[in-house]
């Protein structure tokens, strides 16, 4: 039985949309604090919060691997190799302050036609879609795809990893300093 | 009727403080229905208790934690330790905690405000979050995840974000260093902390900490507890790699290299006073409080006791606990500080290949034990 | 909270995204705004996961795909920037600007 939890709590549809439209609009200001802070730091620390919030948005999806997974890998490892190179390649008393390129405008204006029209078109096929059931844990079914269906692409992620991690150490070690011998 | 209901619910459960919990609130939410309360307001109300309940009890245990380090290693050293302030010296933490509350807060003009502000924030909330999938004892745990432990690893890396931003954001080349150096180790010691568990996940099938827990809850020949640490190497090599990761990741010494008070004053947190500074040292000494409470969970049985039935699994919980965190403060005070080459030599080439090791070891187990 | 709700909130995450890779100087944010764009992908994955196929865990899969592609990705970016701002001593995109621009 549930420990301490003898009584659930009934989260009407009301609770669960007010959370969805609370995480939702946190993650879209954190996106945008990611392409309008001027401090490189701010916006990988905007990043990480819209990563983990996009996090908190699979559980409410009933993925509670996945926002786990999330979590670990993308705040718990590619954010914090991200402001590790930030740190290793600027300083912070004369970080650049960045403005937006030449090309700001056009990008603007092909990003809002681009959200236009798939809006357009979701609006047509799916107004009316979505009918709320009750999360099951996922964890063994994952697993259970992941080793049966979805095999060769599980076998051709790890190579790609294994690619991934060897073009790294390539790049990453300094040839001026340490020829190959 | 209401003592017979009483002395039903004592004669069942006994010591067992999670049964009079769920109880209680039960009781609590069915009073408040009867009074015209909403149901959901009902449970709402009760989980924001359950909350502070967590809060409080894990902020007093670190407070007493940071008064058995000194009395610890002043018996080490030969010395006395904390006397003055009440008996035994036994309310020094207090007036110290009391003391950093009262301190100027003083932020440096170099430094990024806002994150100078957030950076104590971000590293003290995610523990707080990880001791509600803490079975601190039979029925007594805030939530049953189904997955318990990833989620722990996930929460708790968050906190190496608040560590980096308190790096960058004080405009000091020493919390840059440390900063710098507390990324390299945290997220390398993250990936042998990780894959020393995945063998207990595979034997129990499960990663919710309260299934595993009471999975170890059953025994050998009527008396051998089976733990997962009893378990011939696969228990041993898994928990030395667990536990050696875990006091890297709570930045402990011999692993401070964050905060080499020789090398880069305190490390990333230099430039912080008052309240902020307490805040990150609340949150390395509930980081370990959470090491050793997951080994606890893990390896050690949970709540089980070795006889004695009548003694609750609470205090075999916290009893467990306790002698852990001593070894962790033992650990401190007998061992020196490592070289950074050296940290990352026993994490890539000592431990990770050997957590590797383990996976294969637990895969023939399994398929032995499965064998027809 | 239904399909369409998620839908619209993934396609606004993913022009952020784009716009962000567009007009950003450091090559860095590029990076990140390429992130933004891999989790607008995983969020429709999952909507549709769960709000068409309930019971079914295909999304969930193939966002754990994502996920890890986006970590080989930003491994290798990473390491690439490194190696470039050591080797131009900048990590802008254009090139042929001052360090730190």
């Amino acid at each position: 039985m549930d420990p301490l939890a003898t009584c659930p709590l009934e989260v009407d549809g009301l609770i669960i949309d007010a959370i969805f439209y609370v995480l939702a609009a946190a993650t879209l200001l954190s996106a945008l604090a990611v392409v309008s802070c001027r401090n490189i730091f701010h916006s990988a620390i905007a990043l990480s919060a819209c990563l983990s919030i996009v996090a908190a948005l699979f559980a409410l999806l009933g993925a509670d691997f996945l926002a786990a997974s999330q979590l670990l890998v993308y705040v718990g490892g590619i954010m914090i190799l991200m402001l590790f190179v930030i740190m290793l390649s600027q300083r912070p008393a004369t970080v650049p302050l960045q403005r937006a390129n030449s090309q700001w405008f056009w990008g603007l204006l092909l990003s809002g036609v681009i959200a236009w029209r798939l809006l357009l078109s979701f609006r047509q096929v799916f107004r009316f879609e979505g009918s709320r059931t009750p999360p099951v844990p996922t964890t063994i079914a994952l697993g259970h795809l992941l080793m049966s269906d979805m095999l060769v692409p599980f076998e051709a992620i790890s190579l790609v990893l294994l690619a991934a991690l060897v073009g790294a150490v390539l790049f990453g070690q300094d040839l001026a300093e340490n020829p190959p011998k | 009727m209401i003592t017979e209901a009483f002395w039903r619910l004592w004669s069942v459960a006994r010591f067992e403080a999670g049964t009079y919990f769920s109880h209680l609130f039960a009781a609590l939410v069915a009073l408040g229905t009867t009074h015209g309360v909403p149901a959901v307001a009902g449970s709402l109300g009760v989980m924001v208790v359950q909350v502070l309940m967590i809060v409080t009890a894990v902020a007093l245990t670190t407070l007493f934690m940071v008064y058995a380090e000194r009395k610890v290693s002043a018996g080490m050293q030969a010395r006395l330790g904390p006397m003055e302030t009440g008996p035994w010296g036994l309310l020094q933490c207090v007036a110290d905690a009391i003391k950093l509350l009262f301190k100027e807060d003083v932020v440096p003009d170099s430094a990024d405000h806002w994150l100078h502000v957030l950076a104590p924030m971000v590293v003290v909330a995610p523990v707080f979050v990880c001791f509600a999938l803490i079975p601190f004892g039979k029925d007594l745990m805030l939530i049953n995840l189904d997955t318990g432990i990833l989620f722990i690893f996930a929460i708790s890396g968050v906190s190496t974000i608040g560590i980096l931003m308190a790096g960058w954001g004080s405009g000091n080349k020493y919390s840059m260093l440390g900063g710098i150096r507390a990324a390299g180790q945290l997220v390398s010691y993250e990936i042998p902390r990780v894959l020393s568990v995945v063998p207990l996940l595979m034997f129990y099938g499960s990663q919710s900490l309260q299934s595993i827990g009471s999975l170890q809850q059953q025994r050998l020949f009527g008396f051998l507890p089976k733990w997962f640490i009893f378990y011939p190497v696969i228990g041993q090599l898994s928990f030395v790699i667990f536990f050696i990761s875990s006091v890297a990741e709570a930045n402990r010494t011999p692993f401070d290299l964050p905060e080499a008070e020789s090398e880069l004053v305190a490390g990333f947190h230099t430039e912080f006073s008052g309240l902020k500074f307490a805040l990150f040292f609340l949150a390395e000494y509930a980081y370990v409080f959470l090491a050793a409470a997951m080994a606890v969970a893990l390896y050690f049985g949970a709540g089980d006791g070795f006889f004695m039935a009548w003694i609750p699994s609470w205090f075999w919980f916290l009893l467990k606990t306790w002698v852990l965190i001593f070894v962790i403060l033992w650990l401190r005070w007998t061992f020196p500080r490592l070289r950074v080459d050296r940290l990352m030599q026993l994490c890539w080439q000592f431990l990770l290949p050997w957590a590797l090791v383990n996976i294969v070891f637990t895969g023939v187990w399994i398929l032995w034990r499965h064998a027809p | 909270m239904t399909l369409y709700h998620f839908l619209i909130l993934s396609v606004l995450l993913f022009s952020i995204g784009l716009y962000g890779v567009l007009s950003r100087r450091n090559i860095l944010s590029v990076l990140m705004s390429i992130e933004l764009m891999f989790n607008a992908a995983n969020i429709n994955f999952v909507a549709f996961n769960y709000f068409r196929y309930p019971g079914q865990v295909w999304g969930m899969g193939f966002a754990i795909f994502v996920i890890t592609l986006a970590a080989a990705e930003a491994v290798v970016g990473l390491s690439l920037i490194l190696a470039g701002a050591r080797h131009f001593g900048s990590s802008s995109t254009r090139p042929g600007t001052a360090p730190h621009d």
